[in-house]
Protein backbone atom coordinates (compact mmCIF):
# COMPACT_ATOMS: atom_id res chain seq x y z
CA UNK A 1 0.00 0.00 0.00
CA UNK A 2 1.27 3.37 -0.93
CA UNK A 3 0.04 6.51 0.71
CA UNK A 4 0.59 9.83 -0.92
CA UNK A 5 -0.25 13.11 0.64
CA UNK A 6 0.68 15.94 -1.61
CA UNK A 7 0.46 19.53 -0.66
CA UNK A 8 -0.04 21.68 -3.72
CA UNK A 9 -0.69 25.41 -3.85
CA UNK A 10 -4.37 26.15 -4.30
CA UNK A 11 -5.83 28.94 -6.42
CA UNK A 12 -5.85 31.50 -3.62
CA UNK A 13 -2.28 30.68 -2.71
CA UNK A 14 -3.13 28.63 0.38
CA UNK A 15 -2.17 24.97 0.63
CA UNK A 16 -4.71 22.44 -0.59
CA UNK A 17 -4.51 18.78 0.27
CA UNK A 18 -4.82 16.57 -2.76
CA UNK A 19 -6.91 13.41 -2.13
CA UNK A 20 -4.65 10.51 -1.26
CA UNK A 21 -4.35 7.31 -3.25
CA UNK A 22 -4.91 4.14 -1.28
CA UNK A 23 -3.36 1.86 -3.84
CA UNK A 24 -1.01 2.72 -6.64
CA UNK A 25 -2.86 3.20 -9.90
CA UNK A 26 -0.91 0.44 -11.61
CA UNK A 27 -1.70 -2.05 -8.88
CA UNK A 28 -5.40 -1.17 -9.07
CA UNK A 29 -5.46 -1.85 -12.80
CA UNK A 30 -3.59 -5.14 -12.48
CA UNK A 31 -5.94 -6.33 -9.73
CA UNK A 32 -9.02 -5.29 -11.70
CA UNK A 33 -7.76 -7.03 -14.83
CA UNK A 34 -7.05 -10.21 -12.86
CA UNK A 35 -10.62 -10.35 -11.52
CA UNK A 36 -12.00 -9.51 -14.98
CA UNK A 37 -10.11 -12.50 -16.34
CA UNK A 38 -11.73 -14.87 -13.83
CA UNK A 39 -15.17 -13.37 -14.41
CA UNK A 40 -15.04 -13.83 -18.20
CA UNK A 41 -13.40 -17.28 -18.05
CA UNK A 42 -16.74 -19.21 -18.22
CA UNK A 43 -17.82 -17.14 -21.23
CA UNK A 44 -14.51 -17.89 -22.92
CA UNK A 45 -14.88 -21.62 -22.24
CA UNK A 46 -18.42 -21.60 -23.68
CA UNK A 47 -17.38 -19.72 -26.81
CA UNK A 48 -14.33 -21.92 -27.45
CA UNK A 49 -16.47 -25.05 -27.22
CA UNK A 50 -19.17 -23.61 -29.45
CA UNK A 51 -16.74 -22.86 -32.32
CA UNK A 52 -15.09 -26.27 -32.31
CA UNK A 53 -16.11 -28.68 -35.08
CA UNK A 54 -18.98 -30.93 -33.94
CA UNK A 55 -17.92 -33.89 -31.86
CA UNK A 56 -14.26 -33.03 -31.52
CA UNK A 57 -12.65 -33.29 -28.14
CA UNK A 58 -9.11 -32.04 -28.04
CA UNK A 59 -6.41 -32.54 -25.47
CA UNK A 60 -6.08 -28.87 -24.77
CA UNK A 61 -9.67 -27.89 -24.24
CA UNK A 62 -8.96 -24.24 -23.59
CA UNK A 63 -7.07 -23.57 -26.78
CA UNK A 64 -8.80 -21.59 -29.52
CA UNK A 65 -9.85 -24.14 -32.20
CA UNK A 66 -7.52 -24.41 -35.23
CA UNK A 67 -10.45 -24.27 -37.60
CA UNK A 68 -13.28 -22.41 -35.91
CA UNK A 69 -16.64 -23.36 -37.38
CA UNK A 70 -20.22 -22.14 -37.28
CA UNK A 71 -21.49 -25.68 -37.81
CA UNK A 72 -22.68 -26.05 -34.19
CA UNK A 73 -24.75 -22.90 -34.48
CA UNK A 74 -26.25 -24.02 -37.79
CA UNK A 75 -27.07 -27.44 -36.33
CA UNK A 76 -28.72 -25.95 -33.26
CA UNK A 77 -30.81 -23.47 -35.22
CA UNK A 78 -31.95 -25.78 -38.01
CA UNK A 79 -32.01 -29.24 -36.46
CA UNK A 80 -32.82 -28.78 -32.81
CA UNK A 81 -36.56 -28.62 -32.20
CA UNK A 82 -36.14 -27.71 -28.55
CA UNK A 83 -34.19 -24.63 -29.51
CA UNK A 84 -36.76 -22.99 -31.78
CA UNK A 85 -39.67 -23.97 -29.52
CA UNK A 86 -37.70 -22.64 -26.55
CA UNK A 87 -36.98 -19.37 -28.29
CA UNK A 88 -40.59 -18.94 -29.33
CA UNK A 89 -41.86 -19.68 -25.81
CA UNK A 90 -39.29 -17.46 -24.12
CA UNK A 91 -40.30 -14.52 -26.28
CA UNK A 92 -44.06 -15.15 -25.98
CA UNK A 93 -43.73 -15.56 -22.21
CA UNK A 94 -41.45 -12.62 -21.56
CA UNK A 95 -42.67 -9.76 -23.75
CA UNK A 96 -46.36 -9.61 -22.66
CA UNK A 97 -45.37 -10.14 -19.01
CA UNK A 98 -43.04 -7.15 -18.85
CA UNK A 99 -45.50 -4.91 -20.72
CA UNK A 100 -48.37 -5.96 -18.46
CA UNK A 101 -46.19 -5.31 -15.41
CA UNK A 102 -45.19 -1.89 -16.69
CA UNK A 103 -48.81 -0.74 -16.95
CA UNK A 104 -50.27 -2.25 -13.80
CA UNK A 105 -47.40 -1.40 -11.47
CA UNK A 106 -47.07 2.17 -12.69
CA UNK A 107 -50.81 2.71 -12.12
CA UNK A 108 -50.88 1.17 -8.65
CA UNK A 109 -47.53 2.66 -7.61
CA UNK A 110 -48.82 6.15 -8.39
CA UNK A 111 -51.72 5.76 -5.95
CA UNK A 112 -49.55 4.05 -3.32
CA UNK A 113 -46.93 6.79 -3.53
CA UNK A 114 -49.40 9.68 -3.36
CA UNK A 115 -51.73 8.40 -0.62
CA UNK A 116 -50.13 7.70 2.72
CA UNK A 117 -53.15 6.94 4.90
CA UNK A 118 -53.26 3.75 6.95
CA UNK A 119 -55.24 1.81 4.37
CA UNK A 120 -52.79 2.48 1.54
CA UNK A 121 -49.75 1.83 3.72
CA UNK A 122 -51.28 -1.51 4.71
CA UNK A 123 -52.06 -2.33 1.09
CA UNK A 124 -48.47 -1.54 0.12
CA UNK A 125 -47.08 -3.85 2.77
CA UNK A 126 -49.40 -6.67 1.64
CA UNK A 127 -48.48 -6.24 -2.03
CA UNK A 128 -44.75 -6.31 -1.23
CA UNK A 129 -44.97 -9.44 0.93
CA UNK A 130 -43.65 -11.35 -2.08
CA UNK A 131 -40.19 -10.07 -1.18
CA UNK A 132 -40.23 -12.14 1.98
CA UNK A 133 -42.28 -15.22 1.17
CA UNK A 134 -40.35 -17.70 -0.99
CA UNK A 135 -42.07 -19.19 -4.03
CA UNK A 136 -41.65 -22.67 -2.50
CA UNK A 137 -44.30 -21.75 0.08
CA UNK A 138 -47.14 -21.53 -2.43
CA UNK A 139 -45.90 -23.34 -5.53
CA UNK A 140 -48.06 -26.41 -4.82
CA UNK A 141 -51.43 -24.59 -4.44
CA UNK A 142 -50.57 -22.35 -7.39
CA UNK A 143 -49.77 -25.39 -9.52
CA UNK A 144 -53.04 -27.11 -8.50
CA UNK A 145 -55.16 -24.03 -9.21
CA UNK A 146 -53.47 -23.58 -12.57
CA UNK A 147 -53.96 -27.27 -13.31
CA UNK A 148 -57.68 -27.05 -12.52
CA UNK A 149 -58.01 -23.98 -14.70
CA UNK A 150 -56.17 -25.66 -17.57
CA UNK A 151 -53.36 -23.11 -17.37
CA UNK A 152 -50.42 -25.43 -16.75
CA UNK A 153 -48.02 -25.61 -19.72
CA UNK A 154 -49.68 -22.65 -21.44
CA UNK A 155 -48.18 -19.28 -22.33
CA UNK A 156 -51.17 -17.42 -20.86
CA UNK A 157 -50.88 -19.32 -17.58
CA UNK A 158 -47.19 -18.55 -17.33
CA UNK A 159 -47.67 -14.87 -18.17
CA UNK A 160 -50.33 -14.38 -15.48
CA UNK A 161 -48.34 -16.25 -12.84
CA UNK A 162 -44.99 -14.67 -13.62
CA UNK A 163 -46.45 -11.16 -13.69
CA UNK A 164 -48.13 -11.75 -10.31
CA UNK A 165 -44.87 -13.02 -8.84
CA UNK A 166 -42.95 -9.99 -10.06
CA UNK A 167 -45.38 -7.39 -8.64
CA UNK A 168 -43.74 -6.99 -5.22
CA UNK A 169 -40.29 -6.29 -6.60
CA UNK A 170 -41.47 -3.90 -9.30
CA UNK A 171 -43.79 -2.05 -6.96
CA UNK A 172 -41.00 -1.19 -4.50
CA UNK A 173 -38.87 0.34 -7.23
CA UNK A 174 -41.65 2.22 -9.03
CA UNK A 175 -43.26 3.60 -5.85
CA UNK A 176 -39.85 4.78 -4.69
CA UNK A 177 -39.39 6.58 -8.00
CA UNK A 178 -42.77 8.36 -7.98
CA UNK A 179 -42.10 9.72 -4.50
CA UNK A 180 -39.19 11.67 -6.03
CA UNK A 181 -41.43 13.22 -8.73
CA UNK A 182 -42.88 16.58 -7.61
CA UNK A 183 -46.69 16.86 -7.43
CA UNK A 184 -46.86 20.36 -8.91
CA UNK A 185 -47.45 19.21 -12.47
CA UNK A 186 -50.32 17.00 -11.38
CA UNK A 187 -51.85 19.87 -9.41
CA UNK A 188 -51.50 22.20 -12.38
CA UNK A 189 -53.20 19.66 -14.64
CA UNK A 190 -55.98 19.27 -12.11
CA UNK A 191 -56.57 23.02 -12.03
CA UNK A 192 -56.68 22.97 -15.84
CA UNK A 193 -59.63 20.62 -15.51
CA UNK A 194 -58.04 17.24 -16.25
CA UNK A 195 -59.64 14.26 -14.52
CA UNK A 196 -57.48 11.73 -12.73
CA UNK A 197 -57.18 9.39 -15.69
CA UNK A 198 -56.06 12.23 -17.93
CA UNK A 199 -53.62 13.39 -15.25
CA UNK A 200 -52.12 9.93 -15.01
CA UNK A 201 -51.85 9.11 -18.71
CA UNK A 202 -50.93 12.59 -19.94
CA UNK A 203 -48.75 13.87 -17.11
CA UNK A 204 -47.57 11.16 -14.72
CA UNK A 205 -47.01 8.22 -17.06
CA UNK A 206 -44.72 10.15 -19.43
CA UNK A 207 -42.72 11.39 -16.44
CA UNK A 208 -42.20 7.76 -15.40
CA UNK A 209 -40.43 6.80 -18.63
CA UNK A 210 -36.98 6.29 -17.02
CA UNK A 211 -38.26 3.96 -14.30
CA UNK A 212 -40.51 2.17 -16.79
CA UNK A 213 -37.59 1.44 -19.11
CA UNK A 214 -35.58 0.25 -16.10
CA UNK A 215 -38.42 -2.04 -15.03
CA UNK A 216 -38.88 -3.43 -18.52
CA UNK A 217 -35.18 -4.22 -18.83
CA UNK A 218 -34.76 -5.73 -15.36
CA UNK A 219 -37.98 -7.74 -15.56
CA UNK A 220 -36.98 -9.04 -18.99
CA UNK A 221 -33.72 -10.20 -17.46
CA UNK A 222 -35.44 -12.00 -14.58
CA UNK A 223 -38.26 -13.54 -16.61
CA UNK A 224 -36.12 -14.62 -19.58
CA UNK A 225 -33.78 -16.39 -17.15
CA UNK A 226 -36.53 -17.79 -14.90
CA UNK A 227 -36.17 -21.41 -13.88
CA UNK A 228 -37.95 -21.78 -10.52
CA UNK A 229 -41.43 -20.85 -11.78
CA UNK A 230 -40.99 -22.40 -15.22
CA UNK A 231 -40.17 -25.87 -13.95
CA UNK A 232 -43.39 -25.94 -11.91
CA UNK A 233 -45.79 -24.43 -14.45
CA UNK A 234 -44.35 -25.55 -17.80
CA UNK A 235 -44.57 -29.35 -17.68
CA UNK A 236 -44.96 -30.28 -21.37
CA UNK A 237 -41.89 -30.20 -23.55
CA UNK A 238 -43.79 -28.10 -26.08
CA UNK A 239 -44.18 -25.33 -23.49
CA UNK A 240 -40.52 -25.28 -22.41
CA UNK A 241 -38.61 -22.01 -22.46
CA UNK A 242 -34.93 -21.69 -23.36
CA UNK A 243 -33.86 -22.01 -19.72
CA UNK A 244 -35.59 -25.39 -19.37
CA UNK A 245 -34.63 -26.61 -22.85
CA UNK A 246 -30.99 -25.80 -22.18
CA UNK A 247 -30.71 -27.95 -19.07
CA UNK A 248 -32.31 -30.90 -20.83
CA UNK A 249 -30.06 -30.39 -23.83
CA UNK A 250 -26.91 -30.34 -21.71
CA UNK A 251 -27.96 -33.44 -19.79
CA UNK A 252 -29.02 -35.44 -22.83
CA UNK A 253 -26.27 -34.46 -25.23
CA UNK A 254 -22.98 -34.90 -23.42
CA UNK A 255 -21.63 -36.39 -26.65
CA UNK A 256 -22.51 -33.24 -28.58
CA UNK A 257 -21.19 -30.81 -26.07
CA UNK A 258 -20.04 -28.31 -28.67
CA UNK A 259 -23.61 -27.88 -29.86
CA UNK A 260 -24.86 -27.53 -26.32
CA UNK A 261 -22.50 -24.60 -25.86
CA UNK A 262 -23.68 -23.03 -29.11
CA UNK A 263 -27.18 -23.37 -27.63
CA UNK A 264 -25.99 -21.56 -24.51
CA UNK A 265 -24.42 -18.70 -26.47
CA UNK A 266 -27.52 -18.25 -28.63
CA UNK A 267 -29.81 -18.26 -25.57
CA UNK A 268 -27.99 -15.47 -23.80
CA UNK A 269 -27.53 -13.36 -26.93
CA UNK A 270 -30.77 -11.30 -26.73
CA UNK A 271 -30.22 -10.49 -23.07
CA UNK A 272 -26.60 -9.64 -23.74
CA UNK A 273 -27.57 -7.18 -26.47
CA UNK A 274 -30.26 -5.70 -24.24
CA UNK A 275 -27.76 -5.35 -21.39
CA UNK A 276 -25.03 -3.73 -23.45
CA UNK A 277 -27.52 -1.37 -25.10
CA UNK A 278 -29.49 -0.33 -22.03
CA UNK A 279 -26.88 -0.78 -19.34
CA UNK A 280 -27.43 2.58 -17.67
CA UNK A 281 -31.07 1.71 -16.97
CA UNK A 282 -30.07 -1.55 -15.29
CA UNK A 283 -27.51 0.25 -13.16
CA UNK A 284 -29.96 2.96 -12.11
CA UNK A 285 -32.64 0.37 -11.35
CA UNK A 286 -30.40 -1.68 -9.11
CA UNK A 287 -28.80 1.18 -7.29
CA UNK A 288 -32.22 2.71 -6.61
CA UNK A 289 -32.73 -0.25 -4.33
CA UNK A 290 -34.54 -2.55 -6.70
CA UNK A 291 -34.53 -6.18 -5.74
CA UNK A 292 -34.23 -9.39 -7.71
CA UNK A 293 -37.14 -11.78 -8.25
CA UNK B 1 -74.23 25.25 5.83
CA UNK B 2 -71.57 23.15 7.54
CA UNK B 3 -73.52 19.91 7.18
CA UNK B 4 -73.80 20.18 3.43
CA UNK B 5 -70.15 21.02 3.12
CA UNK B 6 -69.14 17.92 5.08
CA UNK B 7 -71.32 15.81 2.85
CA UNK B 8 -69.83 17.12 -0.37
CA UNK B 9 -66.32 16.54 0.95
CA UNK B 10 -67.08 12.96 1.85
CA UNK B 11 -68.72 12.46 -1.52
CA UNK B 12 -65.58 13.82 -3.12
CA UNK B 13 -63.37 11.60 -1.02
CA UNK B 14 -65.45 8.56 -1.99
CA UNK B 15 -64.91 9.52 -5.61
CA UNK B 16 -61.17 9.79 -5.03
CA UNK B 17 -60.94 6.44 -3.29
CA UNK B 18 -63.08 4.77 -5.93
CA UNK B 19 -60.77 6.20 -8.58
CA UNK B 20 -57.79 4.88 -6.62
CA UNK B 21 -59.31 1.43 -6.54
CA UNK B 22 -59.60 1.45 -10.32
CA UNK B 23 -55.88 2.17 -10.55
CA UNK B 24 -55.07 -0.50 -7.98
CA UNK B 25 -57.50 -3.17 -9.14
CA UNK B 26 -55.40 -4.98 -11.80
CA UNK B 27 -52.44 -5.23 -9.42
CA UNK B 28 -54.53 -6.38 -6.45
CA UNK B 29 -56.42 -8.91 -8.57
CA UNK B 30 -53.29 -10.43 -10.06
CA UNK B 31 -51.45 -10.52 -6.74
CA UNK B 32 -54.41 -12.10 -4.96
CA UNK B 33 -54.83 -14.85 -7.55
CA UNK B 34 -51.14 -15.68 -7.93
CA UNK B 35 -49.73 -15.10 -4.45
CA UNK B 36 -52.27 -14.47 -1.68
CA UNK B 37 -54.83 -17.20 -2.34
CA UNK B 38 -52.24 -19.95 -2.92
CA UNK B 39 -50.35 -18.77 0.18
CA UNK B 40 -53.39 -19.25 2.43
CA UNK B 41 -54.42 -22.46 0.64
CA UNK B 42 -51.00 -23.93 1.34
CA UNK B 43 -51.00 -23.58 5.11
CA UNK B 44 -53.70 -26.23 5.85
CA UNK B 45 -52.03 -28.68 3.44
CA UNK B 46 -49.06 -28.78 5.78
CA UNK B 47 -51.24 -30.33 8.51
CA UNK B 48 -52.36 -33.27 6.35
CA UNK B 49 -51.00 -36.68 5.39
CA UNK B 50 -51.42 -35.83 1.71
CA UNK B 51 -49.27 -38.10 -0.42
CA UNK B 52 -49.48 -37.85 -4.20
CA UNK B 53 -50.84 -34.59 -5.63
CA UNK B 54 -52.68 -36.61 -8.27
CA UNK B 55 -55.05 -37.97 -5.60
CA UNK B 56 -57.34 -35.80 -3.49
CA UNK B 57 -56.98 -38.18 -0.54
CA UNK B 58 -55.81 -36.26 2.45
CA UNK B 59 -56.64 -36.30 6.14
CA UNK B 60 -55.75 -33.89 8.92
CA UNK B 61 -52.84 -35.23 10.92
CA UNK B 62 -52.05 -32.30 13.20
CA UNK B 63 -48.41 -31.47 13.73
CA UNK B 64 -47.17 -34.87 12.58
CA UNK B 65 -45.38 -33.50 9.51
CA UNK B 66 -43.57 -30.87 11.55
CA UNK B 67 -42.65 -33.40 14.23
CA UNK B 68 -41.36 -35.79 11.58
CA UNK B 69 -39.32 -33.10 9.81
CA UNK B 70 -37.61 -31.85 12.95
CA UNK B 71 -36.09 -35.31 13.45
CA UNK B 72 -35.65 -36.24 9.79
CA UNK B 73 -32.03 -36.65 8.82
CA UNK B 74 -32.41 -35.54 5.19
CA UNK B 75 -34.49 -32.46 5.95
CA UNK B 76 -32.13 -31.31 8.70
CA UNK B 77 -29.17 -31.97 6.42
CA UNK B 78 -30.79 -29.83 3.71
CA UNK B 79 -31.29 -27.02 6.24
CA UNK B 80 -27.65 -27.31 7.29
CA UNK B 81 -26.48 -27.25 3.67
CA UNK B 82 -28.68 -24.24 2.91
CA UNK B 83 -27.34 -22.33 5.92
CA UNK B 84 -23.74 -23.16 5.12
CA UNK B 85 -24.21 -22.13 1.49
CA UNK B 86 -26.08 -18.93 2.37
CA UNK B 87 -23.49 -17.84 4.94
CA UNK B 88 -20.53 -18.37 2.61
CA UNK B 89 -22.35 -16.90 -0.39
CA UNK B 90 -23.41 -13.82 1.55
CA UNK B 91 -19.88 -13.38 2.90
CA UNK B 92 -18.03 -13.87 -0.38
CA UNK B 93 -20.58 -12.05 -2.52
CA UNK B 94 -20.29 -9.01 -0.28
CA UNK B 95 -16.52 -9.08 0.26
CA UNK B 96 -15.76 -9.41 -3.45
CA UNK B 97 -18.42 -6.86 -4.38
CA UNK B 98 -17.08 -4.35 -1.85
CA UNK B 99 -13.50 -5.02 -2.88
CA UNK B 100 -14.30 -4.40 -6.54
CA UNK B 101 -16.31 -1.30 -5.68
CA UNK B 102 -13.35 0.13 -3.78
CA UNK B 103 -11.10 -0.64 -6.76
CA UNK B 104 -13.24 0.96 -9.45
CA UNK B 105 -15.75 3.36 -7.88
CA UNK B 106 -14.17 6.40 -9.54
CA UNK B 107 -15.38 7.08 -13.06
CA UNK B 108 -12.96 6.50 -15.92
CA UNK B 109 -13.25 4.68 -19.22
CA UNK B 110 -11.31 1.71 -17.83
CA UNK B 111 -13.45 1.49 -14.70
CA UNK B 112 -16.62 1.75 -16.76
CA UNK B 113 -15.55 -1.20 -18.92
CA UNK B 114 -14.64 -3.15 -15.79
CA UNK B 115 -18.11 -2.50 -14.32
CA UNK B 116 -19.76 -3.73 -17.53
CA UNK B 117 -17.69 -6.91 -17.39
CA UNK B 118 -18.30 -7.57 -13.68
CA UNK B 119 -22.05 -7.35 -14.13
CA UNK B 120 -22.04 -9.63 -17.18
CA UNK B 121 -22.56 -12.92 -15.24
CA UNK B 122 -25.77 -11.55 -13.74
CA UNK B 123 -27.37 -11.46 -17.20
CA UNK B 124 -26.97 -15.23 -17.63
CA UNK B 125 -29.53 -17.61 -16.12
CA UNK B 126 -28.31 -19.33 -12.95
CA UNK B 127 -28.83 -22.76 -14.45
CA UNK B 128 -26.92 -22.09 -17.68
CA UNK B 129 -24.13 -20.27 -15.83
CA UNK B 130 -23.80 -23.16 -13.40
CA UNK B 131 -23.60 -25.75 -16.18
CA UNK B 132 -20.85 -23.78 -17.91
CA UNK B 133 -19.04 -23.56 -14.58
CA UNK B 134 -19.14 -27.35 -14.23
CA UNK B 135 -16.95 -27.40 -17.38
CA UNK B 136 -14.73 -24.62 -16.04
CA UNK B 137 -14.14 -26.86 -13.02
CA UNK B 138 -13.28 -29.95 -15.06
CA UNK B 139 -11.38 -28.23 -17.88
CA UNK B 140 -9.57 -25.42 -16.10
CA UNK B 141 -9.57 -26.00 -12.35
CA UNK B 142 -8.83 -29.72 -12.52
CA UNK B 143 -6.17 -29.21 -15.17
CA UNK B 144 -4.37 -26.51 -13.22
CA UNK B 145 -4.57 -28.11 -9.78
CA UNK B 146 -4.86 -31.81 -10.60
CA UNK B 147 -7.86 -31.96 -8.24
CA UNK B 148 -11.32 -33.32 -8.99
CA UNK B 149 -14.12 -30.82 -9.66
CA UNK B 150 -15.69 -29.75 -6.33
CA UNK B 151 -19.13 -30.42 -7.79
CA UNK B 152 -18.33 -34.12 -7.87
CA UNK B 153 -17.06 -34.29 -4.27
CA UNK B 154 -19.64 -34.63 -1.47
CA UNK B 155 -17.46 -32.63 0.91
CA UNK B 156 -16.87 -29.75 -1.50
CA UNK B 157 -20.03 -29.46 -3.54
CA UNK B 158 -21.31 -26.54 -1.44
CA UNK B 159 -18.07 -24.60 -1.94
CA UNK B 160 -18.26 -25.30 -5.65
CA UNK B 161 -21.74 -23.76 -5.71
CA UNK B 162 -20.74 -20.80 -3.53
CA UNK B 163 -18.15 -19.84 -6.13
CA UNK B 164 -20.74 -20.00 -8.92
CA UNK B 165 -23.31 -17.97 -6.97
CA UNK B 166 -20.74 -15.34 -5.92
CA UNK B 167 -19.48 -15.14 -9.52
CA UNK B 168 -22.98 -14.44 -10.76
CA UNK B 169 -23.96 -11.83 -8.17
CA UNK B 170 -20.72 -9.96 -7.42
CA UNK B 171 -21.61 -7.36 -10.06
CA UNK B 172 -24.92 -6.70 -8.35
CA UNK B 173 -23.48 -6.06 -4.88
CA UNK B 174 -20.64 -4.10 -6.48
CA UNK B 175 -23.07 -1.66 -8.14
CA UNK B 176 -24.82 -1.00 -4.82
CA UNK B 177 -21.48 -0.46 -3.03
CA UNK B 178 -20.27 1.86 -5.80
CA UNK B 179 -23.44 3.94 -5.51
CA UNK B 180 -22.90 4.19 -1.76
CA UNK B 181 -19.22 5.11 -2.08
CA UNK B 182 -20.07 7.85 -4.58
CA UNK B 183 -22.34 9.57 -2.07
CA UNK B 184 -19.51 10.12 0.41
CA UNK B 185 -18.24 13.68 0.22
CA UNK B 186 -14.52 14.08 -0.49
CA UNK B 187 -14.41 16.74 2.23
CA UNK B 188 -14.43 14.06 4.93
CA UNK B 189 -11.26 12.47 3.56
CA UNK B 190 -9.56 15.83 3.07
CA UNK B 191 -10.31 16.85 6.63
CA UNK B 192 -9.12 13.49 7.94
CA UNK B 193 -5.91 13.75 5.92
CA UNK B 194 -5.26 17.19 7.37
CA UNK B 195 -5.76 15.74 10.84
CA UNK B 196 -3.19 13.06 9.98
CA UNK B 197 -5.51 10.04 9.96
CA UNK B 198 -4.03 6.99 8.23
CA UNK B 199 -5.69 5.43 5.19
CA UNK B 200 -6.79 2.42 7.21
CA UNK B 201 -8.25 4.69 9.89
CA UNK B 202 -10.08 6.71 7.25
CA UNK B 203 -11.52 3.50 5.85
CA UNK B 204 -12.75 2.18 9.19
CA UNK B 205 -13.91 5.57 10.54
CA UNK B 206 -15.32 7.28 7.44
CA UNK B 207 -15.96 4.82 4.61
CA UNK B 208 -17.37 1.86 6.54
CA UNK B 209 -19.84 3.77 8.78
CA UNK B 210 -21.17 5.75 5.81
CA UNK B 211 -21.83 2.72 3.61
CA UNK B 212 -23.73 0.72 6.24
CA UNK B 213 -27.01 1.23 4.29
CA UNK B 214 -25.37 -0.57 1.34
CA UNK B 215 -24.38 -3.40 3.71
CA UNK B 216 -27.98 -3.59 4.89
CA UNK B 217 -29.29 -3.86 1.32
CA UNK B 218 -26.69 -6.34 0.11
CA UNK B 219 -26.59 -8.59 3.15
CA UNK B 220 -30.39 -8.80 3.43
CA UNK B 221 -30.67 -9.43 -0.31
CA UNK B 222 -28.07 -12.19 -0.49
CA UNK B 223 -29.44 -13.75 2.68
CA UNK B 224 -32.92 -13.98 1.18
CA UNK B 225 -31.63 -15.17 -2.19
CA UNK B 226 -29.33 -17.71 -0.58
CA UNK B 227 -31.98 -19.31 1.62
CA UNK B 228 -34.40 -19.82 -1.28
CA UNK B 229 -31.77 -21.03 -3.78
CA UNK B 230 -33.26 -23.73 -5.96
CA UNK B 231 -31.98 -23.47 -9.53
CA UNK B 232 -28.28 -23.83 -8.72
CA UNK B 233 -28.39 -27.30 -7.06
CA UNK B 234 -31.02 -28.41 -9.60
CA UNK B 235 -28.54 -27.65 -12.39
CA UNK B 236 -25.29 -29.04 -11.00
CA UNK B 237 -25.80 -30.99 -7.77
CA UNK B 238 -28.84 -33.12 -8.50
CA UNK B 239 -27.05 -36.39 -7.75
CA UNK B 240 -25.09 -35.37 -4.67
CA UNK B 241 -26.99 -35.75 -1.40
CA UNK B 242 -24.69 -33.23 0.31
CA UNK B 243 -25.69 -30.63 -2.26
CA UNK B 244 -29.45 -30.78 -1.68
CA UNK B 245 -30.90 -27.50 -0.47
CA UNK B 246 -34.19 -27.15 1.41
CA UNK B 247 -35.88 -25.71 -1.69
CA UNK B 248 -34.89 -28.89 -3.57
CA UNK B 249 -36.10 -31.08 -0.69
CA UNK B 250 -39.48 -29.30 -0.89
CA UNK B 251 -39.70 -29.74 -4.67
CA UNK B 252 -38.78 -33.43 -4.49
CA UNK B 253 -41.22 -34.13 -1.66
CA UNK B 254 -44.14 -32.54 -3.49
CA UNK B 255 -43.49 -33.33 -7.15
CA UNK B 256 -41.29 -36.45 -7.17
CA UNK B 257 -41.69 -38.38 -3.92
CA UNK B 258 -45.47 -38.13 -3.38
CA UNK B 259 -45.19 -36.50 0.04
CA UNK B 260 -47.16 -33.33 -0.64
CA UNK B 261 -48.23 -32.64 2.96
CA UNK B 262 -44.69 -33.10 4.19
CA UNK B 263 -43.26 -30.95 1.41
CA UNK B 264 -45.71 -28.18 2.21
CA UNK B 265 -44.76 -28.33 5.90
CA UNK B 266 -41.07 -28.05 5.02
CA UNK B 267 -41.91 -25.06 2.81
CA UNK B 268 -43.63 -23.37 5.76
CA UNK B 269 -40.60 -24.01 7.96
CA UNK B 270 -38.29 -22.50 5.31
CA UNK B 271 -40.58 -19.46 5.02
CA UNK B 272 -40.58 -18.89 8.78
CA UNK B 273 -36.78 -19.21 8.94
CA UNK B 274 -36.39 -16.81 6.02
CA UNK B 275 -38.71 -14.15 7.45
CA UNK B 276 -37.33 -14.33 10.99
CA UNK B 277 -33.70 -14.30 9.88
CA UNK B 278 -34.00 -11.48 7.34
CA UNK B 279 -36.06 -9.32 9.72
CA UNK B 280 -33.52 -9.91 12.50
CA UNK B 281 -30.53 -9.11 10.30
CA UNK B 282 -32.20 -6.03 8.79
CA UNK B 283 -33.10 -4.62 12.22
CA UNK B 284 -29.57 -5.25 13.46
CA UNK B 285 -27.94 -3.55 10.46
CA UNK B 286 -30.40 -0.63 10.52
CA UNK B 287 -29.28 -0.02 14.10
CA UNK B 288 -25.73 0.46 12.86
CA UNK B 289 -26.64 3.09 10.27
CA UNK B 290 -25.55 6.66 10.96
CA UNK B 291 -26.86 9.94 9.66
CA UNK B 292 -24.36 11.43 7.28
Amino acid sequence: MKTQTMAVPGPAGQLRIKPRRTLGKGLRIVLTLAVMLIVVLPFYVAIVYSFRSPGTVTANRLAWPDQPTLQNYIDVIFQNKGFLTGYKNSIINTVPTVILLMFITSMSAWVLARFQTKFYVFLYSVLTIGLLVPFQCFQLPLYLNWYNLGLVSTNVGFIIARAGLQISISLVAVTGFIKTVPRELEEAASIDGCNRFQIFWKVVFPLMTPINITQVVLNTLFIWNDYTTSIILLRDKASHTLTLAQIIYFNENTAMLNQAFAFFVLSMLPILILYLGLQKYIVSGITAGAVKG
Amino acid sequence: MPQLKARTISKQSIRIHAGNMLFLLPTILLFTVVVLIPFFQGIPYSFTNWKSIISTNRAFNGLNNYRYLLTNKFFLQSIGTTFKFTFLYCLSGNLVGLGLALLIHRSSWFNNIARTVFFLPFTVSVTAGAIVWSYVYTDVYSKLTGLVSPLGMPGQVVYGMVVIAAWRDLGYTMLIYIAALQTISKDYYEAATVDGASVLRQFTHITLPLIVPAFTTNITLLLAWGLRTFDLPMAVARNVQEGQFTAVYIYDSIFSNAKAGLGQASAIILTVILIVLTQFVTRFLRGLEVES
